[in-house]
């Protein structure tokens, strides 16, 4: 029993360090630019209301404006109308750090577009992977032909190639067809997956012979047996490799820093944070905290809802 | 059963044909982007690697080896392979010794133990740009968490550590923004990373270890946990070990997203943190030295391709040291 004692004082040691960054990005999306700075407020901070200046800025009235709300103020100078307009502003302008941070979050940078963004290449990626290597898995795991085993021998060689390595050459390569700053170009390097195909091969190889044959007496053709008999045997595995394929591109960074350097409209998640840290002045940590936070959560409640899974899928280049 | 066993047994020449053509068919468009997206940039690194091509010109010249002569003349260059492998060297063992000793506790605990598995896997779901910020924030030399936390140390008995005294007489290390923390701490960020990785690679390799295997140990006198660490799970662990040894080092070699979001030029203070990812992307990218990132590129694939051939042959000689 002590011995467990100290098991845990170490195993909770490292959960401590584990786990810091992410209590105190959470906690930092919560707190107002004055406790961050001075270091205060525990966890949730104290959530005084605090005036946002650049919205109140924003409101400060113009001569026209003046002129127009007169009405409302009968008798009074234009000075008094404006700090009256102004003290409304404050009101309005004021909100718990926690709002402030999220709010800022969706409104400085688009980042619903990112999300959105990150979805769509991420889905592309994945379709497209499974479109491709499944038929190849099964032709190289079910059917005889000549110069099969050099195909898998081509495979087992491409396994060897990582793709972020080779990133010069495809972006120039991209370039010079005009394909830079496009949704193509963050999707089509990783449109084959080498490693996809080997794992769904070395999954095929599991299946019985039988079922296939029985398919082929029906009438079934091959390109139909791929995608109504294999495809849903496959679906454990694929569920692994989706797992595998969504977390690297989610959380990708290098390859989409690398094609996508103009407009916003194309960054995924990761950039758009990095753009936010760009212009940030210090009183933007919230707000990027809470951006960060929300560009993690999603895989990190996905994790925690179906662990089992998630660290099957994370390990399953363990299987090479 | 001849007749249902076609794929063995071709029963005419025409169907074996047809299964052939079919089978290409299939296989066919993977081949094509395989060749397209993997092979065809291996060849074009290779060719431009001995240029002085840049993108937007319409030609180039012939250089012979002259951008690899820099890679192994020039200070800088030798400053990115001594933080290239400073990295490696540190982290991989790190992360692999930390990600085993982690494995063993959590498993000798049973079903507490999957508590800890689940928050040490944290790290590798989270998108790492993100929680290098949240790192960046935490290191800040002033208004930092950890320079905050180690500030209370002063005053109290800690000061004794020659590292606290010496901290709370002319301040704390400025972590990221000094030369001799900077790759330290990049370390530390990728093992904190990367560890709860190896953790459960171990873990799925220790339920393979057979219970009997303890049992004959003991028979054989071993007696004290040490002993039957060293004589069953660690040659058991052996294949585990070679694969999770190679994925680190690819991995690490590998780092960017960090050295990018903390020092977005120039590779850290004094080049110190200059890792071949980032040169390439610096090089290659940004600065349109096509030549010179091309070479680095080359290397690049060479030092990956013989980690992971070498792990290929221990793996086929059946590790059991």
């Amino acid at each position: 029993m002590t011995r467990d004692i100290w098991k845990h004082l170490i195993l909770i040691l490292g959960v401590i360090i584990v786990l810091a960054p992410f209590y105190m990005m959470l906690s930092y999306s919560f707190k107002s630019p004055g406790e961050i700075d001075r270091g205060v407020g525990g966890f949730f901070g104290r959530q005084a209301m605090m005036v946002d200046e650049r919205c109140v800025k924003l409101r400060d009235p113009n001569r026209d404006e003046i002129a127009a709300a007169a009405p409302q103020y009968p008798g009074k100078t234009d000075s008094e109308i404006r700090e009256a307009i102004m003290a409304q502003a404050e009101v309005d302008c004021s909100m718990r750090p926690v709002v402030f941070n999220y709010s800022k979050a969706f409104i400085e940078a688009p980042l619903l577009r990112y999300l959105l963004n990150g979805v769509i290449v991420t889905a592309s990626i994945f379709f497209i992977q499974v479109l491709v290597a499944l038929p190849a898995a099964y032709a190289l795991a079910k059917l005889k032909f000549w110069g099969r085993e050099a195909v898998f021998g081509l495979v087992l060689f491409c396994l060897l190639i990582p793709v972020h390595a080779i990133a010069l050459p495809l972006y120039i390569m991209l370039a010079k067809v005009g394909l830079t700053n496009t949704y193509a170009a963050l999707v089509v390097p990783w449109t084959i997956s080498v490693f996809g195909i080997f794992l769904m091969r070395q999954f095929f190889m599991t299946v019985p012979d039988d079922l296939i044959d029985a398919a082929r007496m029906d009438g079934m053709t091959e390109f139909a047996i791929v995608w109504r008999v294999m495809l849903p045997t496959a679906v454990p595995a694929l569920l692994a490799f989706a797992i595998f394929s969504i977390v690297a591109h989610w959380n990708d960074y290098f390859w989409p820093r690398i094609v996508v350097t103009g407009s916003r409209d194309l960054f995924t998640p990761p950039l758009g944070l990095r753009e936010f840290k760009g212009d940030a002045d210090g009183s933007f940590f919230g707000p990027m905290m809470a951006t960060a936070t929300i560009i993690v959560t999603p895989l990190i409640v996905a994790f925690l809802v179906a662990q089992r899974r998630f660290i099957e899928g994370i390990t399953l280049s363990g299987m090479k | 059963m001849a007749v249902i066993d076609s794929t063995a047994i071709p029963r005419k020449p025409t169907q074996v044909n047809r299964q052939a053509r079919t089978a290409w068919g299939l296989a066919t468009p993977a081949l094509a982007l395989m060749f397209l997206i993997l092979l065809v940039p291996v060849v074009v690194a290779a060719v431009l690697s001995f240029t002085n091509y840049s993108l937007g010109n319409s030609g180039f010249d012939w250089v012979g080896f002259k951008n690899y002569g820099r890679l192994f003349t020039r200070s800088t260059y030798e400053k990115m392979f001594i933080a290239t492998f400073s990295y490696v060297v540190v982290v991989v063992p790190v992360s692999v010794a930390l990600g085993l000793g982690a494995a063993l506790l959590v498993n000798s605990l049973g079903r507490f133990g999957d508590v800890y598995k689940t928050i040490y896997f944290l790290p590798v779901m989270a998108t790492l740009l993100a929680m290098a910020i949240v790192w960046e924030f935490m290191l800040h030399p002033t208004i930092g968490v950890i320079n905050q936390t180690l500030e209370m140390a002063c005053g109290t008995v800690l000061e004794v550590i020659p590292f606290v005294a010496k901290g709370c007489a002319d301040g704390f290390p400025l972590w990221l923004g000094d030369k001799d923390y900077a790759i330290w701490v990049l370390c530390f960020i990728g093992i904190w990373q990367g560890f709860g990785f190896n953790m459960v690679l171990y873990l799925a390799g220790l339920t393979a270890v057979h219970r009997e295997l303890y049992h004959a140990a003991e028979m054989d006198g071993a007696k004290s946990a040490w002993e039957w660490f060293r004589l069953v799970t660690w040659p058991a662990l052996g294949p585990t070990t070679v694969f999770v040894v190679t994925i680190s080092c690819i991995r690490a070699f590998q780092v960017f997203d960090t050295v990018e979001a903390f020092w977005p030029q120039g590779g850290g203070p004094n080049k110190s943190t200059y890792v071949m990812m980032f040169a390439i992307f610096e090089k290659g990218v940004q600065q349109n030295l096509i030549g010179i990132g091309s070479a680095i590129t080359m290397l690049f694939l060479v030092f990956v391709m013989f980690l992971t051939l070498i792990q290929r042959w221990l793996v086929e000689r059946k590790v059991h040291y």
